[in-house]
């Protein structure tokens, strides 16, 4: 809506003349609000009802908010977007920037690593992780270079294998977690609980929106809406969360 | 008017002024919270509540409301979103959703701030949250870090947005050489916002993990640390006080130039030397606020010789403020008036701020009233002036009208008057007498009982100030006599259009000519 219409408003800019606007922001911010209450409710206040319905109110506003938001700017292609989100990247990279040094901290001067209570990390599932991801890489680059010739066909094929690998790699995520978890391992046990749990969530939480984005792009692709800049930014946000994991994978599971 | 047209609006121009009433009215709330402060404090034992808690709470809502809540929405909220497409000839910043939804991000974190005042149990871990209290007061920490966390991302893609939409969207002839002083200094701050911000969203966050979750990164049984959260909170907090400095300095230039009707003195020193001095040097000095926490001895004097040298590039910004006063053609309109307030408390501010830098006088002087009479100087009260100052400047612009220029100056008189009896003796006591910062209450310190009134007596003052500020605002938006498209007769690049603008800022897109420069006032 906010887009393409410079051109239709000189015409009237004396005068009362119409004002862009959209909705969908609004309904996320305040859906971020009820989020936020939800969380106050629960671990705060420990009022599971509130917690369920400040949830109900919120999730539902944000979803709203993310489809009006796709639906907009559909046909609109954002052409900065790609510059824009190497700023947000440099952002994004600081987050971890702090919790790894955080980390590194608390591991060097720690007398023993891991700390006692540690179970015995498994050591091959995070390899097929890696794997997973790079692969996922791969594919994504491969389907924008199809995309970029004008093969939608080939590229909407290779945007689902890439969503489901992201999806793999989540499964395994939450499979290892459920599994350290049920051996009475979670983030209070120690340090090294307090450590692995944030910085794998967090990098979770990095794939889960990558896959959202990916999402977007799917949905309104199988009805021929492509944007290629749209694509390529996403791209970027994947590599981005791919190359963390590098990080992560090295510093917590090897070190 | 079209109210939705308002409320969801995705123009910069609105956005910018829904920034406006919303830091204005942070502003006045946290404003309260030092008027009940003040109060406390004007005589000794309990005044206005028995319960030292309140007193924190106020505490907090003060400091975090006035810094996160005013001073950077507004500065980078309203200043930036107003002024930036106008002044570099876009029709609208990159991304107008991400606008819409940065200003209202901003709003529910104020919301998060204001619900302090609802909630029984309120934040009350002053605008630091230090841990270990923060993790295991009673008080609601989770509200303090979403009221950071919200406001923080509203900041992130603001910058992300405005650092796109500078080095896409700059009409034809707006070099990066012609650039006003303040895109500089908000293309800096939002750096600097892209950089530290989100070291600070990951240290509040994880003193909810460690309050709420169980982890254990501050707690020291465990094996975490609590110097880890102070490192990684002034990490972002001291660069703050430079994404609070460069945008009100920047809107002084823009005053100041406008007013002397000079071209900016040494511009590239003041933009290449100033502004990217001061991004550059930024994130190396934040452990001088860890002197009195501990650190090694060489670590102490590195960091001394890091915060001295950040005199330099303010140097340079300064002198190429005076030296734009030099030999121009200068009127004292009320703009004009709180920009040379603002160089005169900045120059006290910056001044009292060397001993702190200085780790032998730091020692002494720590945890007294002088550190908190130096900050609202340097940062606090000469950043509102600018923001006062900037309001008035673009005034005319924003509303199409002329506010009372009796009003205006009436108002800066009485407030400036007022800070100056607030932070002059609050820096004099903490001097004499050491007087610790942060205390409900004196009792051991009888002999602050004078200064302390006054204190309370210029609170008071600065209040009425605030008051005619405001209301002369309000009363001019709506019935001041019309302004012209260009009141000020300045060469500035927002002037060229109608006032107020219209959506699309410009009938057609502009472009600026060969001989165009935003400071063009001509030789002296």
């Amino acid at each position: 809506m906010s887009h393409n219409s410079a051109l239709s408003h000189a015409e009237h800019h004396e005068h009362g003349g119409h004002w862009d606007y959209s909705v969908p922001p609004f309904l996320i911010s305040f859906g971020i609000l009820f989020l936020v209450l939800a969380f106050a409710f629960h671990f705060v206040y420990h009022s599971g009802l509130a917690a369920a319905i400040s949830l109900g109110v919120g999730v539902p506003l944000i979803i709203a908010g993310i489809v009006g938001w796709v639906r907009e700017a559909m046909g609109h292609g954002e052409g900065l977007s790609y510059g824009a989100m190497g700023w947000f990247i440099l952002a994004e990279a600081m987050i971890f920037v702090s919790f790894f040094v955080s980390y590194w901290f608390m591991h060097l001067r720690a007398a023993a690593w891991p700390p006692a209570g540690t179970p015995d990390m498994p050591r091959l599932l995070p390899m097929v992780m890696t794997a997973v991801l790079v692969i996922s890489s791969i594919t994504i680059h491969h389907g924008e270079a199809l995309l970029h010739k004008g093969n939608k066909a080939g590229f909407m094929n290779w945007l689902m294998v890439t969503i489901l690998l992201g999806a793999t790699f989540l499964g395994m995520s939450g499979y290892e977690w459920s599994h350290l978890i049920h051996e009475g391992f979670t983030p209070a046990t120690n340090i090294y609980g307090t450590v692995f749990f944030s910085i794998t969530g967090f990098h979770g939480s990095h794939v889960f929106v990558g896959l959202c984005i990916f999402l977007a792009a799917l949905l309104p692709g199988f009805k021929g809406n492509i944007s290629e800049g749209y694509v390529r930014t996403a791209g970027l946000y994947w590599h981005f969360v791919d190359i963390i994991w590098f990080f992560v994978v090295s510093q917590v599971y090897y070190w | 008017m079209n109210i939705k047209e308002w409320i969801f609006t995705t123009d910069h121009k609105r956005v910018g002024i829904l920034y406006l009433i919303g830091s204005i009215a942070a502003f006045v709330v946290a404003g309260i919270m030092a008027g009940l402060m003040r109060a406390e404090l004007s005589a000794i034992g309990p005044t206005v509540t028995a319960n030292p808690t309140t007193y924190n709470v106020w505490l907090y809502a003060h400091g975090a409301i006035m810094i996160l809540g005013f001073q950077i929405p507004a500065l980078t909220g309203f200043f930036a979103n107003y002024c930036i497409p106008l002044m570099i000839g876009a029709k609208d910043v990159a991304f107008p959703r991400v606008n819409a939804l940065s200003v209202w991000l901003f709003y529910v974190g104020v919301i998060l701030a204001l619900l302090t005042f609802v909630i029984p149990d309120p934040p009350d871990v002053l605008w630091t949250g230090y841990p270990p209290y923060s993790t295991i007061t009673t008080g609601n920490t989770a509200f303090y870090t979403f009221t950071v966390l919200t406001l923080g991302f509203a900041s992130i893609i603001g910058g992300v947005n405005f650092l796109t939409t500078v080095v896409y969207m700059r009409a034809p002839g707006i070099t990066w050489n012609k650039l006003n002083i303040f895109v500089w200094c908000i293309l800096g701050a939002f750096v600097m916002q892209l950089i530290f911000v989100p070291v600070l969203g990951s240290a509040v966050t994880l003193i909810s993990f460690d309050k709420y979750l169980g982890t254990h990164f501050f707690d020291p049984a465990n094996g975490g640390d609590v110097l880890t959260y102070q490192n990684l909170f002034w990490f972002y907090s001291h660069p703050a006080v430079y994404v609070i400095f460069l945008p009100y300095i920047g809107v002084v230039f823009e005053i100041v130039a406008t007013f002397a009707k000079n071209h900016v003195f040494n511009y590239k020193a003041a933009v290449y030397g100033g502004v990217g001095g001061i991004v550059l040097i930024s994130g190396e000095v934040w452990i001088h606020h860890l002197y009195v926490s501990g650190m090694p001895d060489w670590l102490r004097i590195g960091q001394m010789v890091s915060t001295l040298m950040i005199s330099v590039p303010v140097g340079l910004l300064v002198i190429s403020l005076v030296g734009t006063l030099y030999k121009g053609a200068i009127s004292f309109e009320t703009p004009m008036l709180y920009a040379l307030g603002v160089v005169f408390l900045f120059l006290i501010g910056g001044l009292t701020g060397i001993p702190l830098a200085v780790t032998a006088l730091t020692l002494n002087l720590s945890e007294t009233y002088y550190v908190v009479g130096h900050f609202h100087y340097v940062m606090a009260v000469a950043g509102t002036f600018a923001i006062f100052g900037g309001v008035y400047y673009w005034f005319p612009k924003m509303t199409g009208k002329m506010y009372s220029e009796f009003w205006g100056k009436t108002g800066f008189w009485v407030t400036f008057v007022g800070v100056n009896a607030v932070f002059w003796v609050m820096m004099d006591i903490g001097v004499k007498i050491g007087l610790p910062r942060r205390y409900y209450d004196y009792a051991q310190f009888p002999e602050a009982l004078q200064s302390q009134q006054i204190m309370s007596m210029g609170a008071a003052v600065i209040a009425v100030g605030a008051a005619i500020t405001i209301l002369n605002w309000i009363i001019g938006a709506i019935q001041g006599p019309k302004a012209g498209n260009n009141p000020w007769g300045s060469q500035s690049f927002e002037w060229t259009t109608v006032s107020p603008p219209p959506h699309g800022n410009w009938p057609s897109p502009p472009s600026a000519a060969e001989s165009w420069n935003p400071y063009a006032y001509g030789k002296r």
